[in-house]
């Protein structure tokens, strides 16, 4: 069934950015008509569902600036950001966290952490001199900004995942969604979309095989990128890859920042430290793949030099909100914080792309909004603000509520593709498509194998002959699998779409690492086979964008000039791969074998064929 | 009863998730509020994990249940 609908803004993806852009938007301009759309429950859905226990990167008078803020993105991007955008950033947090305690009716000094002076106490933990992570009591957080929402009037439609955002004229005009619980389909003509539908978190899989054991939200399978990408939209930083030490098999949080901050660290089983910092950048990255590669795992996440108080912290805000099941999880293998080398963590088990952890998504600029007019962008799916996690998600979220509105106020109805019934009945049935099969592969299937290739293939370190199988992989699912997959449910049936996310955004990591010819941000772009940092990369995105036949097109583009002179570079070196493994085992004067091999000889002559007989044609009786 | 990839997933069948049919008063919260769409209604209109390995062991369920009738008891067989 269609259902054709009229908005002025339309929200994809309901977590802590997308939240934040309606509330915005209705603040900016009450009269728009704005629909939410998320695939699963406002209240619950995103990575911040079940609640988060901090700002990790915000800049707060008197501790920090704005210009620190900028300081570290650059530093951990390695110069390659827009430095504005970082800026904007660090300006609008002040007004995010005041929002936040109203939103969640939460008095200063209990929501977030203040000083003597009331002012907010940050925490160290970042590469730099500065403290820009701001603790955070918000288990409730996610209901809060969704009672927020709901109160604005907007339209809300839960379960109803974006499958396309829809161009006319190169601007946005409309989106079409489903509903994976009713299988109606919703057309939704609109001026401005705002995109926030969180990171591609759902690709590499994770040693444990259990499909929906990820770090990021499961939920979160890079439909964003993919949409975006189909809508002509300009993607950077593909090939810098979020790699992450994360709890061996339940995939949760090492929780460096919240355990970090406190005094613990990371060693391994000869209490070896892996880095000099918790922060998650591409050197801390190539510490614990060190460590991993030269034999000395596993890492250990150390606390049990902390006092009985500084554990109980720890544990309350970790066993508290987020994860909550890690409680569970450490109970079931009897570790214990107050043990040594008792937490044990894995490193790069699933890699993904993200711009909160890391810095590839969409490009945008300082009002969020991408190349493609009426498309705005915040949080994970955001490339134009690295490194900003759930600070930037509400920040930058709310951010381009304003500007979507102001946009959409500003503007006519947008022209609607000519033949739009037609359109609309033929997407449908491509989506339906995986229903009607019978017998065909199934989903879980596919899925496993293409996230078992995205694993094994672009895991760094990267080498060439490795991206293009990557790429060659996604080519092949796509052309070979996809055409005999099968739904069996409506539930089913979304996955068939998730995996086409999944294959598209593969296939861009594969092409944008191949395309960079340097290594650089440590483990999360590094080439074996170029194994340094290049002058003319320097400043340099890679830009991914579809082309006009259809084709994946990589172009160079020098990132805006930097206002501020900061350190473009982390302390690391990358190290030399040459092994020596002793000598091996040498073949003696004897040990060679005839040119012709007798027995062989005898049963092609027996056969009197060159092939062997269960490949011929089955004689006649 | 429901099927997923050929896969009868029934009400009875291994779950991590138990689900207390003396606590549950069948008001549907957790089938409302599942990020991941795991849960559903089974025999009885009692709610089950029809959609069992899609699970990410989040924990909604147990937080958002207004009678305590959710217990997680373990973790996914995989991971635990």
């Amino acid at each position: 069934m269609y259902h054709v609908k009229q908005a002025d803004i339309v929200i994809i993806g309901s977590g802590a950015a997308g939240t934040m852009s309606a509330i915005y938007a209705h603040r900016a301009d009450p009269g728009l008509k704005v629909v939410v759309l998320d695939k699963s429950k406002m209240e619950t859905s995103g990575g911040a569902g079940r609640g988060m226990d901090a700002l990790n990167t915000v800049a707060l008078p008197p501790y920090s600036q704005p210009e620190d803020v900028v300081e570290l993105m650059t530093k951990v991007t390695e110069g390659i950001l827009d430095q504005q955008v970082a800026y904007r950033f660090g300006e609008i947090c002040p007004r995010m966290v005041a929002d936040l305690e109203q939103i969640m009716e939460r008095e200063k000094g209990d929501l977030f952490p203040v000083d003597e002076n009331g002012n907010y106490r940050l925490m160290y933990l970042h590469p730099i001199d500065k403290p820009l992570l701001l603790p955070m009591d918000g288990e409730e957080m996610k209901r809060a900004l969704a009672h927020a929402v709901r109160q604005t009037g907007a339209e809300v439609m839960d379960r109803t995942p974006a499958i396309k955002i829809v161009t006319s004229g190169g601007k946005v005009c409309g989106v079409l969604a489903v509903n994976i619980r009713t299988g109606h389909y919703y057309y939704i003509k609109t001026k401005a979309v705002c995109l926030t539908t969180g990171a591609a978190g759902r690709m590499g899989l994770a040693s444990s095989g259990y499909l929906a054991g990820t770090y990021e939200f499961p939920g979160c399978s890079g439909d964003g990128y993919a949409m975006a990408y189909e809508a002509g939209a300009e993607l950077v930083n593909m090939e810098c890859f979020q790699a992450n030490t994360l709890l061996k098999d339940h995939q949760g949080p090492s929780c460096g920042y919240v355990a970090a901050p406190r005094g613990a660290y990371t060693v391994n089983p000869w209490d070896e430290r892996t880095w000099s910092h918790g922060y998650s950048s591409g050197d801390s990255k190539m510490g614990a793949w060190k460590r991993f590669t030269q034999g000395r795992g596993p890492i250990y996440l150390k606390m049990d030099h902390l006092d009985e108080q500084m554990i109980q912290i720890i544990e309350k805000i970790q066993w508290g909100n987020e994860r909550t099941s890690r409680g569970l999880f450490h109970q079931s293998r009897e570790q214990n914080y107050r043990n040594a080398h008792a937490v044990e963590l894995a490193f790069a088990e699933e890699v993904g792309v993200c711009g909160g952890h890391s810095s590839s998504g969409v490009l945008s600029d300082t009002t969020g909004v991408s190349n493609v007019p009426g498309l705005y962008v915040a949080g994970d799916v955001d490339g134009g603000l690295p490194h900003s996690y759930l600070g930037g998600a509400l920040a930058m979220g709310g951010l381009i509520g304003e500007e979507a509105a102001h946009y959409a106020s500003g503007i006519p109805e947008p022209e609607q593709r000519t033949g739009l019934k037609a359109w609309l009945r033929k997407e449908a049935a491509e989506f339906e498509a995986p229903l009607g099969r019978e017998g065909g592969l199934p989903t879980s299937l596919v899925e496993f194998k293409a996230r078992a290739r995205v694993q094994y293939y672009l895991k760094p370190p990267k080498n060439p002959v490795f991206l293009e199988k990557a790429a060659w992989w996604m080519e092949r699912i796509r052309q070979e699998d996809l055409p005999r997959i099968q739904a069996v449910s409506l539930h089913d049936l979304f996955k068939v779409q998730e995996i086409k996310s999944i294959l598209t955004v593969g296939e861009m990591m594969a092409r944008s690492s191949l395309f960079r010819e340097e290594s650089r941000w440590g483990y999360q772009h590094w080439r074996v086979d170029m194994p340094a940092k290049k002058p003319e990369w320097e400043g340099v995105w890679v830009v991914i964008k579809k082309g006009e036949g259809g084709e994946m097109t990589l172009a160079k583009r020098q990132s805006p000039a930097h206002q501020w002179e900061y350190p473009t570079s982390m302390e690391y070196a990358y190290p030399d791969l040459e092994f020596d493994t002793g000598p091996m085992f040498q073949k003696g004067p004897e040990w060679k074998n005839p040119k012709d091999d007798p027995w062989m000889k005898a049963h092609l002559d027996a056969q009197g064929m060159a092939t062997p007989r269960r490949f011929m044609a089955k004689e006649e009786n | 009863m429901s099927q997923v990839n050929g896969v009868e997933y029934g009400e009875k069948d291994f779950s991590w998730l138990k689900f207390d049919r003396e606590r549950c008063v069948r008001c549907g919260v957790c089938v409302d509020m599942c990020p991941m769409d795991v849960i559903h209604f089974g025999s009885q209109g009692y709610p089950y994990m029809r959609y069992r390995d899609d699970c990410w062991y989040c924990d909604v369920c147990t937080f958002m249940c207004p009678r305590q009738a959710i217990v997680m008891e373990e973790l996914p067989y995989l991971i635990r």
